[in-house]
C-alpha cells in the first residue's frame, strides 16, 4: 500500500493490529487513517470505537480485500468516511485519501452495492424523514454501483460535483444514524446474523 | 522436580494454583483448570468438606502449601511436608466429619502417611520409613475390628468410597481423552479439508504462475481468478439464496470466465438476488457476451458489472471506460455481438439499451420485469 501513495500524501506511521493502533494515532493524530476492515485482533470498527471519541478530528478510510456485507457496514456505522477495496490504483487511492481529509464521504462501487442493498426497497424504514434514501440519492448510489466517478455522475445528471458530494455524505449520515435495530434486520435477512 | 505435582495428583494432569481468576489463593482455581471443569464446582466442593469437622479448611491450607505458583518455582520441601501434613489431617477430619468410627480413621490415616512417604521416596527418605506407618496402620486395624464385632467392619458407604478414590481419577482420565481424541480428529480433518482445497487450487496456481511469469497479462488473470475463488470460499455470501442457481452465481460464473478468458478484471456489485429461471438465464449470457464484449475491444483492462434486483424487475449494468465507439457506425463484426445481445433480451421480454461514444466508453443496461417471473 505505501508504495501505491504518491508524494502528496505523507505516511506518518504504520501498524498491524488493533493494539498497534490505537496507541499510535493517539500519538500522532493523523489526518486520515486507512483501516483495513479485518485486523489480526479484531475489526477495523474496534480502532475507531477507541479512538474516535478522544479524536474526534482523525478521519478513517476502510479498506478490505474481504469484502463481507457486514464487515464493511460495521466499519462505516463505526464512523469510516468511506470503504475502497485494496485493488484500487495507487492514484485512486491517493484521490480518496485527499477527498476523505477534506471531510467528503468514498463511496466505492461495492460499497454503493451494499448500502443499496441495506435501504432496499424502504423496508427497513421506521422513520422516513430520517432513513428512507431520496430518489437522487438512490441514483446516484446506483451510478456510483455501476462504476461512475463523482465527475461523471455530476454530468450525467446535470448537477455539480459538490451537490454529488453532499448527497453521498447525506447517505452516510443516514446510515449512521439509522437504528441497530433495522441493520440487524438487515442483515438477518441476509443472514448474516 | 518438574514431575512431583504429576506424581502427587496420580492420573490428573499437573495441578498448579493459577494467579488467573482465583478468590484466595489460587488452588480452587488451578484444580478447576487441570480437571477442567468449574472453579465454582471447586470451591463448592471445599465448601461441603468444610462442614466435616473443618476439614475442607484445612484441605485448602494443604493444597495452598503444596502445590505450586503456575510458573514459579516448586515450593520448598519444608513447605510441602507441612502440605502433605495438612492434607493427612484433612482426610482424617474428613472421614470423621462423614462418621466413620474411630476404630477405622486412624489406621486409615497412618496408611495413608506411610503411602505418602513411600510416594515422596525421592526427598530421601528411606522405604523403611513409609513402610512401618502402613504395617502399624494395618496391625492397628486388624485389632480394633477384630475385637469385638458389635460394629459392622466396612461400611458400604466407605467401600464405594474407596472405590471411587481409586478407580475415578482412571475413569476420569479415559473420558478426558476420549474428547482430547476426538477434538484432534476433528482438527485433523479440517485440516486435510483446507489443505486439498489449497492444494487443488493455490498450488496450482502459483505453479501456472511460475510457468507463466514472463506474461504479465497471463500472471494477473490467474491471479484474480485465484483471488475470486479463495474469497467466494473464505467469505461466502450469505446473502445468496439457496443453491447455486440464482442470478447472482451465473453472472459471477460468466464474470469469472470473461475475466480468466479475456485477462481483464470484472468489478462485479450486486444487490439483491433471485433464483435463475430461463428468462433470466438469458439475462446472464447477454451480460456475459456484454462483458466479453468489453473485454475485447475496450482496450482498457477493467470492466464494472452491476446486478440490481428490484423487486418488479431485474437490471445488469455492463461498463468500461474505453475506446467506446459510434453507435450509428458499428462495424459487421460487432453487429452479430450487438445482436446476440439485443436479440437474446428482446426474446426473453427485456431490453438492451447501449450507450456509446468514441473515447466516452462504453455501458450496455440490460432489464427484464420480473412480472412476467412471477406468473
Amino acid at each position: 500500500m505505501r508504495s501505491e501513495l504518491d508524494a502528496t500524501v505523507e505516511i506518518v506511521g504504520e501498524a498491524g493490529s488493533v493494539a498497534e493502533a490505537v496507541p499510535l494515532i493517539r500519538e500522532l493524530d493523523p489526518d486520515v487513517v486507512l483501516l483495513d476492515v479485518h485486523l489480526p485482533d479484531g475489526g477495523g470498527h474496534a480502532v475507531i470505537a477507541q479512538v474516535a471519541p478522544e479524536r474526534p478530528a482523525v478521519k478513517f478510510l476502510a479498506l478490505s480485500v474481504s469484502d463481507a456485507a457486514e464487515d464493511v457496514i460495521g466499519v462505516i456505522r463505526a464512523g469510516a468516511r468511506g470503504y475502497v477495496t485494496k485493488t484500487i490504483s495507487g492514484a485512486e487511492l491517493t484521490e480518496a485519501v485527499h477527498r476523505t481529509a477534506d471531510g467528503d464521504a468514498v463511496f466505492s462501487p461495492r460499497l454503493a452495492g451494499f448500502v443499496l442493498d441495506a435501504f432496499k426497497g424502504g423496508e427497513l424504514v421506521s422513520d422516513p424523514e430520517l432513513d428512507l434514501l431520496t430518489a437522487r440519492e438512490r441514483e446516484v448510489l446506483q451510478l456510483i454501483a455501476r462504476g461512475y466517478r463523482y465527475k461523471e455522475i455530476a454530468a450525467r445528471l446535470h448537477l455539480s460535483v459538490k451537490t454529488i458530494e453532499s448527497h453521498v455524505s447525506a447517505v452516510l449520515r443516514k446510515l449512521q444514524l439509522s437504528s441497530r435495530h433495522e441493520l440487524t434486520r438487515w442483515a438477518h435477512e441476509r443472514r448474516l446474523v | 522436580m518438574s514431575s512431583r505435582p504429576q506424581r502427587l495428583s496420580l492420573a490428573l494432569p499437573r495441578v498448579t494454583r493459577v494467579e488467573r481468576g482465583r478468590a484466595l489463593a489460587g488452588v480452587a482455581a488451578g484444580i478447576a483448570a487441570s480437571l477442567g471443569v468449574d472453579a465454582t464446582l471447586v470451591r463448592l466442593v471445599f465448601a461441603l468438606l468444610a462442614f466435616a469437622s473443618g476439614a475442607g479448611i484445612v484441605a485448602y491450607l494443604g493444597a495452598w502449601l503444596l502445590l505450586p505458583l503456575a510458573g514459579a518455582e516448586p515450593p520448598s520441601r519444608r513447605r510441602q511436608a507441612f502440605g502433605l501434613g495438612a492434607l493427612v489431617v484433612a482426610f482424617s477430619l474428613g472421614l470423621r466429619g462423614f462418621g466413620l468410627a474411630d476404630s477405622l480413621v486412624w489406621p486409615v490415616v497412618i496408611v495413608a502417611i506411610g503411602i505418602a512417604i513411600l510416594r515422596s521416596r525421592r526427598h530421601g527418605l528411606p522405604p523403611l520409613l513409609g513402610a512401618v506407618p502402613i504395617v502399624v496402620g494395618v496391625v492397628l486395624f486388624v485389632d480394633q475390628n477384630t475385637g469385638g464385632l458389635h460394629q459392622p467392619v466396612l461400611a458400604p458407604g466407605a467401600v464405594t468410597v474407596g472405590v471411587l478414590v481409586v478407580v475415578g481419577p482412571w475413569l476420569w482420565r479415559l473420558a478426558r481423552e476420549r474428547d482430547a481424541e476426538r477434538a484432534r480428529r476433528i482438527r485433523t480433518e479440517e485440516r486435510a479439508e483446507l489443505a486439498s482445497r489449497v492444494h487443488d487450487s493455490v498450488l496450482q496456481t502459483l505453479a501456472l504462475i511460475q510457468r507463466e511469469a514472463h506474461d504479465a497479462r497471463a500472471v494477473a488473470s490467474l491471479a484474480r481468478r485465484q483471488e475470486r475463488e479463495l474469497r467466494g470460499w473464505l467469505y461466502p455470501d450469505a446473502g445468496r439464496l439457496e443453491g447455486d442457481a440464482t442470478l447472482s452465481s451465473a453472472i459471477e460464473a460468466a464474470a469469472a470466465d470473461v475475466e480468466a478468458l479475456h485477462a481483464v478484471r470484472v468489478e462485479l456489485v450486486r444487490t439483491g438476488d433471485c433464483p435463475l429461471d430461463e428468462r433470466l438465464a438469458a439475462l446472464a449470457l447477454a451480460a456475459r457476451e456484454a462483458m466479453a464484449n468489453a473485454a475485447k475491444h475496450s482496450g482498457v483492462d477493467e470492466v464494472a458489472v452491476y446486478v440490481d434486483v428490484e423487486a418488479d424487475a431485474v437490471s445488469v449494468f455492463v461498463r468500461d471506460r474505453g475506446a467506446g465507439f459510434e453507435p450509428g457506425a458499428v462495424p459487421a463484426d460487432r453487429q452479430g455481438i450487438a445482436e446476440s445481445i439485443r436479440g437474446r433480451m428482446e426474446r426473453a421480454g427485456g431490453v438492451a439499451v447501449v450507450t456509446a461514444a468514441p473515447g466516452a466508453g462504453t455501458e450496455i443496461e440490460l432489464r427484464l420485469e420480473r412480472a412476467g417471473v412471477a406468473s
